[in-house]
């Protein structure tokens, strides 16, 4: 597991998407393909920060490595930029938390691997 | 001469506080722990579960850099005495976020004076021309043990500093530093224990006030300072006691200190108390305003900064949250929900 | 399409529930035992087992050969095929492809699934392998979260009421109650749905497919293996299998299920049928919304109204396109790698004439439709009644 967080923690870090060369279109998750045009012109590009909620729900019973969180806000945002990114929201009074909701991006611990594993960290959203 | 002093001055070009999101009030540490009552501050600041040091420090670097319009930094130094591992860099995670490879990144760990020696530091790597700007912060999440006189105050949160090459834009100059050391055994936490042991009284005069004291009037003797030159003062703040104390001690008024002094609100932030004192000032004070800052970590030592305000100052509002802004954007908590937070209770 | 045409000739399957006595490979040998009888004592050419997570579930893979020597089928070719939830319809859509182009003559396709030997947190992590691990998994969703969020979005975009959003657990429990493989044989109201504990608001317990162990199996056949058959068999006219935006968020328009919609128009063309020929569809009700959606992409409601016209009865039994006719996915249960077997088992019995007191009167075509993720996958196939 440390593995393949290591491998991507810019896109968690810094939400590293891609970029269409051709179309000027932004995606996060990254592509490999453009998904407007179908250009294989992609580069990697930093997602701003900031967008509104889409949908949202109050997850009570996450993943195991997630009980502790539980229950947790999860989102779709949709970013400034039109890519959309699949979220816990975090530090946001209940109410606060509906779509078209302004948000921003922050850095948390994602997961952490039991008491003698790696700890691993990952964007989150808060409600502004 | 005892004065630190670089030869080309350094700056600071941006800065960024974090306060998280959670309060415990210390009511609810008196309920639980002394049957009622209330600890000497009113509330502290307790990061979420899934926050930590780490993120933390990226929060408030990624504000500071955004002040500074820098993404090239020289330097990285995490102050910390809360580390997310024994062994494994906080600043290369932090340097990560922050998109930077090419970087002196490295932890320092002097229980509550890292953030302030971080900042030293990189005053030095400026000023002596070899970076162009570095990142020093300092940044605890402070652990008390449950029911000791520490669980009322230690705390979450912490500042960080974009310090760099004077220009226009410098918010701040950093004229001169001292520092005052001793081998002080008021406060310690050996390896794998999870609570630091402190000798209670003992943390105040031959500590706290002592080593303060002595930076202090190091810096006024070599510069020929006086307190009424300085719009603001900040003093580490261990509980809303003592900074009040030795400021009157040092000759300052509850007027200079008052804006910095954030103790009440939030507790002891550790390696982030001196530091957020100096953003909270920072986010009021006007150019040619004077800033005095005396940090203390225990085991022990302080450093004592003189900081002059710069015309920069007025053109970085707004760009970040103020601090007060993140001590309002709050919420409760009770001491049940803080114990799962903090991993204060063992399955 | 040139070749020959194919036909079920049998099925087989297990109830579905706990099967605390039974392993995986023990369920795959009675459902398989109940579909190769039809075979007539022929050998089979071809087996393929639809299946998700046999690896997490039961430490077990290479299901193909484990299964066909357990079945004394020495010799015979056998894989598994594996599309999350949608295993047991891709699995299918594999075995049909061989015999409708002739390549083969004869194939057993067996869907099986062993869940209960996991903790329901574990059975969850299983199955949100389906989904992304770095971007879904990762944030700690399951496929209720993603399926909530989906609900959600449903709900207030096309003004949908708790209500109408019951329909469809509600009709699958009503189907269930004369359905003998069935996981939950008990009628349920509006209300117990309302009530049932919160998973992923706004979706609730009765929104969500159950957990269960099951394993469901059938013969596919050309003419000549069909000679020596006995029996009533229902023809396959036509399957297709689509794809999409791997997870749901990354689509445009996430209430359009694109997968399903592919896939059911090219199995119809297939098929040379009418949308509106349909005597009954087996649809893929993993969660209330995703039934609704589903109807809605195969073209039987439109936008925004799948939950509300299950609301109104037009997919009930007695409705103008009953569907889910032994309780689907809420009722019937949710062996994720067997289900879409089972409702190619089901549509089979109703076109055999076999349903018993599920039975559609008069059931000429019958079609299926069996998601695999959020709709990233979906597999359609259409039978008729044998003439």
């Amino acid at each position: 597991m440390a593995i393949q967080y290591w491998r991507i923690r810019d896109r968690y870090y810094r939400l590293i998407g891609s970029r269409c060369g051709a179309c000027g279109s932004e995606f996060f998750p990254p592509v490999y393909r453009c998904k407007k045009c179908g250009s294989e012109d992609i580069a990697d590009r930093e997602m701003p920060r900031t967008g509104k909620i889409l949908t949202h729900t109050l997850l009570h019973e996450p993943l195991p490595g997630f009980e502790a969180l539980a229950p947790f806000y999860l989102a779709v945002v949709k970013l400034d930029n039109g890519a959309k990114v699949l979220t816990q929201i975090v530090d946001s009074p209940p109410d606060a938390v509906k779509s078209g909701a302004k948000v921003r991006a922050v850095v948390r611990r994602a997961k952490v691997d039991g008491d003698s594993g790696q700890i691993f960290y990952g964007y989150k959203f808060v409600v502004e | 001469m005892y004065l630190m002093q670089s030869k080309e001055r350094a700056a600071i070009l941006g800065y960024g506080a974090y306060v998280p999101y959670y309060r415990l009030p210390t009511t609810e540490i008196a309920r639980v722990w002394k049957g009622g009552g209330s600890g000497p501050n009113v509330e502290k600041a307790v990061a979420a579960i899934d926050e930590d040091t780490v993120t933390m420090a990226i929060e408030a670097s990624r504000y500071a850099m955004k002040m500074a319009g820098t993404d090239k930094l020289g330097a990285v130094f995490v102050g910390t005495e809360s580390k997310p591992y024994a062994v494994k860099p906080s600043s290369t995670m932090v340097a990560q976020a922050l998109g930077q490879h090419h970087t002196l990144a490295a932890d320092l760990e002097f229980a509550c004076k890292a953030g302030t020696e971080a900042m030293q530091i990189v005053t030095g790597l400026v000023g002596s021309g070899m970076i162009e700007a570095g990142l020093a912060v300092g940044m605890d999440t402070a652990q008390g043990r449950p029911g000791d006189d520490l669980e009322y105050t230690a705390a979450s949160g912490g500042a960080a500093y974009v310090i760099g090459r004077m220009s226009k834009k410098a918010l701040a100059v950093i004229d001169c530093s001292t520092s005052f050391v001793s081998d002080t055994g008021d406060f310690w936490r050996r390896a794998h224990e999870r609570y630091p042991r402190h000798l209670s009284r003992f943390t105040g005069e031959p500590a706290y006030f002592y080593h303060i004291e002595n930076s202090v009037k190091t810096l006024f003797e070599e510069t020929g300072h006086k307190p009424s030159d300085f719009k603001y003062a900040v003093f580490h703040q261990p509980n809303p006691r003592f900074p009040v104390e030795v400021a009157s001690r040092l000759g300052f008024t509850m007027e200079q200190i008052k804006t910095g002094l954030l103790n009440p609100l939030i507790g002891n932030t550790y390696s982030g108390s001196s530091p957020i004192g100096l953003a909270a000032v920072l986010d009021e004070a006007q150019p040619g305003d004077k800033i005095l800052v005396a940090s203390f970590g225990s085991g022990a030592g302080s450093d004592a900064f003189c900081i002059e305000v710069l015309e920069g100052v007025t053109g970085a509002r707004g760009v970040n949250p103020t601090v007060r802004s993140m001590l309002e954007r709050s919420t409760k908590i009770d001491y049940s929900t803080y114990s799962k937070f903090r991993d204060k209770l063992h399955k | 399409m040139s070749g020959q045409r194919a036909y079920v000739a049998s099925v087989g399957m297990t109830p579905i529930g706990d099967h605390w006595g039974k392993s995986i490979l023990d369920l795959a040998v009675d459902a398989s035992r109940g579909a190769l009888a039809g075979l007539g004592g022929k050998k089979v050419d071809q087996v393929i087992v639809g299946n998700m997570f046999s690896a997490v579930g039961a430490s077990q893979e290479h299901l193909g050969a484990l299964v066909t020597s357990a079945l004394g089928l020495r010799g015979t070719p056998a894989f598994k095929v594996e599309a999350a939830c949608a295993s047991g319809g891709s699995a299918f859509n594999t075995g049909y492809r061989l015999v409708k182009s002739g390549a083969i003559g004869s194939a057993l396709v067996v869907g099986v699934e062993k869940m209960r030997d996991l903790e329901p947190e574990e059975a969850s992590r299983a199955l949100a392998m389906a989904e992304s691990a770095e971007y879904t998994q990762f944030v700690g969703a399951t496929f209720a979260a993603l399926n909530g969020l989906l609900a959600r979005l449903y709900m207030e975009q096309e003004n949908v009421t708790r209500d109408e959003l019951s329909a469809m657990p509600v009709l699958d429990h009503a189907n269930a109650v004369t359905a003998a493989h069935a996981q939950f044989r008990k009628a349920i109201t509006p209300e117990v749905v309302s009530r049932s504990a919160l998973i992923s608001d706004p979706l609730r317990l009765f929104d969500c497919a159950p957990v269960g162990d099951g394993a469901a199996a059938a013969l596919i056949v050309n003419d000549d293996a069909l000679a020596g058959a006995k029996g009533g068999h229902v023809e396959i006219l036509g399957g297709k299998i689509a794809t999409t935006e791997f997870s749901v968020y990354e689509r445009e328009d996430m209430l359009d299920f694109l997968a399903t919609k592919e896939a059911f128009k090219g199995a119809m063309a297939e098929a040379g049928l009418a949308p509106g020929k349909l005597s009954l569809a087996e649809v893929h009700d993993a969660f209330s919304v995703v039934g609704a959606l589903s109807l809605e992409a195969m073209g039987y409601s439109k936008r925004g109204q799948g939950s509300k016209d299950a609301k109104a009865g037009k997919y009930s039994m007695d409705g103008e396109l009953p569907i889910n006719t032994f309780g689907g996915l809420k009722a019937r249960g949710h062996p994720v790698g067997a289900t879409g077997m089972y409702q190619i088992a089901e549509a089979f019995l109703q076109l055999a004439g076999k349903a018993g007191k599920n039975q559609v009167e008069g059931a000429q075509y019958a079609a299926t439709q069996n998601i695999g993720g959020v709709d990233s996958t979906s597999a359609v196939h259409v039978f008729g009644r044998a003439s």
